[in-house]
């Protein structure tokens, strides 16, 4: 009878450590490695171009510069903008600070607050266009494993997470999110509205090597509505900068040039 | 129901590779986007020219006039914690506007900023100190007085944009989440100068004045913004910025500016009197759709203003104190009457790609008069063309029926270098 019991214990054992062998991270965890993938865990600077195309034909493109910095408390980024190009919206400035939404025009001296629905760049919302960590923002659920072309189009092994919007700062829904199982890196991403409407599709692409590690260095958003809607956006000039939080507020912005 | 499962798995299929099909063909797109990125200028600048027509309110025939102007923007820093802002514009008229004068120069900024810390600023030269969050009336604007020396269009950003600062000197402390600011403008000169070809130091530094301005974000909705003004001759006015979220797509906002000062047509035409507590205000908000559609109420109050009793008896009187009254209310862009209504609507993107449309009323309650402005501008990699059409409706003598302009349109061609 003893041995009964201890053999029964045994077994517990070895099933309990087997268990926690094969537990890997949440789904949480993987979205968190993803997002430190494409963002940096400190202030930087980047030049963001964005090209947009219709039916084939390129029709604009904006250039930004963009200061960000990660807020302390909520772990999520905040952005300093200035436009770059189109000449005629040449440096013009918005901060993104959760929902403190600013935009001045350096011509009228004007500090407008936008609310999250207005875009200024197209098709690309305003949180397409700055950092944005979304374990900060969405829960995580595996949705399986499955192989997916990448944006250049070799199959890589992919964790599928269906990301479920938790703070109001969440631009989108819900999203579905294939992260590369060998090394975090986003591939891809499905965004969607409330209705189920499938507004965007991205793709991360061209990993190279910035700010201590590999990173995408290019989003490509095709409209989930129509395809031939397609934005580039390349980010370049990434640079490790200190960012004080006294310039992360309206009255900063029009103080805000780029170095 | 099996076909029918049958289809429905084929439809899928078909969507699928339909799907798949989209990505390759967006993603050979990216593949050959351009590469070279875009450098950052200290220069903005571009040149426009005009022709418009209009009926004046006498009902005679229509006249036209055309225009050109040059606008420059410069902002350069020299050296680490120095910038240097340059912004000037000419509008050359034809016929020449008001005193003879074909050629207006607006030398609108010309500073040095040194930013002696990350969180301390000092500026001095000619600023462009503007404060106030409404879009149609700007009671905290308080350095907004004789500052538009070239009225090129009713549209409240022209008005804002082509407008001369003042020369003074401003410091700034900013901190987490909060800031502020304090600034004097000296007195320069006497009178304003209706020579166009002048810096007019008159205008935007005809007495000494003062302003300290303090913000201070209490929550992530709520970044209020408290202002007080005064200088020779005016008791301090006190002031208020509020904006706030109303959901994803609508932004409210008030503003208002409050203090002892005597009735507008007192100041307007230098008459003395007893100074009483006005206040002045503007609430409004904006709502914008998916579609980039943005629309803008505004309700505003000038209680140092004409009521609709004083305004009628003034309608009615002397042309020559309605004229200076008018007149005055027009260079310190005040109302003229206690209580007006702004909307504004402008379609970013309206049924094509690059074309934009605005439309504004303005509209006085005093006197049931309006102005009625509409635009459609287009824009390529540098160049605009834009059509404006305006109407001014009401009787002769009110608000906006004694505009010299009954009924006018505009095109203008702008390009940026």
């Amino acid at each position: 009878m003893r041995a009964a019991i201890l053999r029964s214990i045994c077994l517990l054992c070895a099933a309990l450590c087997l268990l926690s062998a094969h537990a890997g991270p949440s789904a949480q965890d993987i979205l968190a490695a993803s997002d430190a993938v494409r963002n940096p865990d400190f202030s930087f600077g980047l030049t963001n171009t964005l090209i947009e195309y219709r039916n084939g034909k390129q029709t604009d493109t904006s250039t930004l510069a963009i200061y960000s910095k990660a807020d302390k408390n909520s772990g999520q980024f905040r952005s300093l903008i200035r436009y770059l190009q189109p000449v005629r919206d040449a440096n013009k400035l918005m901060l993104y600070n959760g929902k403190d939404l600013w935009f001045y025009d350096p011509a009228n001296k004007a500090s407008i607050r936008l609310s999250p629905q207005q875009r200024l760049l197209g098709q690309a919302s305003n949180g397409d266009v700055v950092t944005v960590n979304l374990a900060k923002d969405y829960q995580a659920t595996q949705a399986g494993e499955e192989d997916m072309q990448d944006g250049e189009r070799k199959t890589r092994h992919c964790h599928k997470l269906t990301l479920a919007a938790i703070t109001p700062d969440a631009a989108y829904h819900h999203i579905e999110i294939w992260i590369d199982t060998s090394d975090n890196h986003p591939i891809k991403a499905r965004h969607y509205a409330e209705s189920g409407t499938l507004l965007k599709t991205a793709y991360f692409r061209r990993y190279q090597k910035q700010l201590g590690q590999d990173r995408p260095t290019e989003t490509v958003i095709i409209d989930g509505l129509d395809p031939n809607w397609v934005t580039v956006m390349r980010f370049t000039d990434w640079v490790k900068r200190e960012v004080p939080d006294a310039w992360l507020q309206r009255d900063y912005l029009p103080r805000f040039k780029p170095q | 129901m099996k076909p029918f499962a049958l289809l429905l798995l084929l439809a899928c299929a078909a969507l699928a590779l339909r799907a798949r099909a989209d990505d390759a063909n967006a993603l050979a797109l990216a593949d050959n986007a351009p590469t070279q990125v875009q450098a950052a200028s200290d220069w903005r600048s571009f040149a426009e020219v005009a022709y418009g027509q209009f009926r004046p309110r006498s009902g005679a025939a229509m006249t036209h006039n055309e225009r050109a102007s040059l606008d420059l923007q410069f902002d350069h820093s020299f050296a680490p914690g120095w910038r240097a802002i340059f912004s000037d514009r000419l509008d050359v008229n034809w016929p020449a506007q008001g005193a003879d004068q074909r050629a207006i120069n607006t030398l609108k900024e010309a500073y040095l900023s040194w930013q002696v810390q990350d969180d301390s600023i000092l500026d001095l030269g000619r600023i462009n100190a503007r404060y106030g969050v409404a879009t149609g009336y700007s009671p905290t604007d308080f350095f907004r007085n004789d500052a538009v020396r070239s009225m090129v269009s009713v549209d409240p950003t022209s008005l804002k944009t082509n407008r001369q600062g003042s020369v003074m000197l401003r410091g700034q402390r900013l901190w987490n989440g909060g800031a502020l600011t304090a600034l004097v403008s000296p007195k320069l000169a006497e009178q304003p100068s209706s020579i166009g070809l002048n810096p007019d130091w008159g205008a935007s530094n005809g007495q000494n004045r003062w302003l300290l301005a303090a913000s201070q974000k209490l929550t992530q909705e709520l970044n209020p913004q408290w202002l007080v003004s005064g200088g020779a001759g005016q008791l301090p006015q006190w002031g208020l910025n509020l904006t706030t979220l109303v959901g994803a797509a609508s932004v409210a906002y008030f503003e208002w500016a409050g203090g002892r000062s005597r009735l507008q047509w007192l100041q307007a035409l230098d008459q003395p009197g007893a100074a009483a507590f006005h206040n002045h205000a503007a609430v409004g908000a904006s709502y914008t759709t998916e579609h980039k559609l943005s629309l803008t109420l505004e309700y505003d109050y000038d209680g140092a203003a004409l009521n609709q009793a004083q305004w009628k008896a003034l309608m009615h009187g002397s042309p020559r104190v309605y004229g200076a009254y008018r007149q005055w209310a027009q260079a310190k862009q005040e109302l003229p009457t206690q209580q007006a209504a702004f909307l504004y609507i402008g379609w970013q993107d309206a049924f094509i790609q690059h074309l934009d449309l605005s439309t504004m009323e303005r509209f006085d309650m005093a006197d049931r008069s309006r102005l009625s402005w509409l635009e459609a501008r287009y824009h390529w990699e540098r160049s605009e063309l834009a059509l404006q059409w305006q109407v001014n409706s009401g009787s002769a003598t009110s608000d906006y029926g004694a505009a010299a302009q009954r009924r006018a349109w505009q095109v203008l061609l702008r390009h940026y270098f």
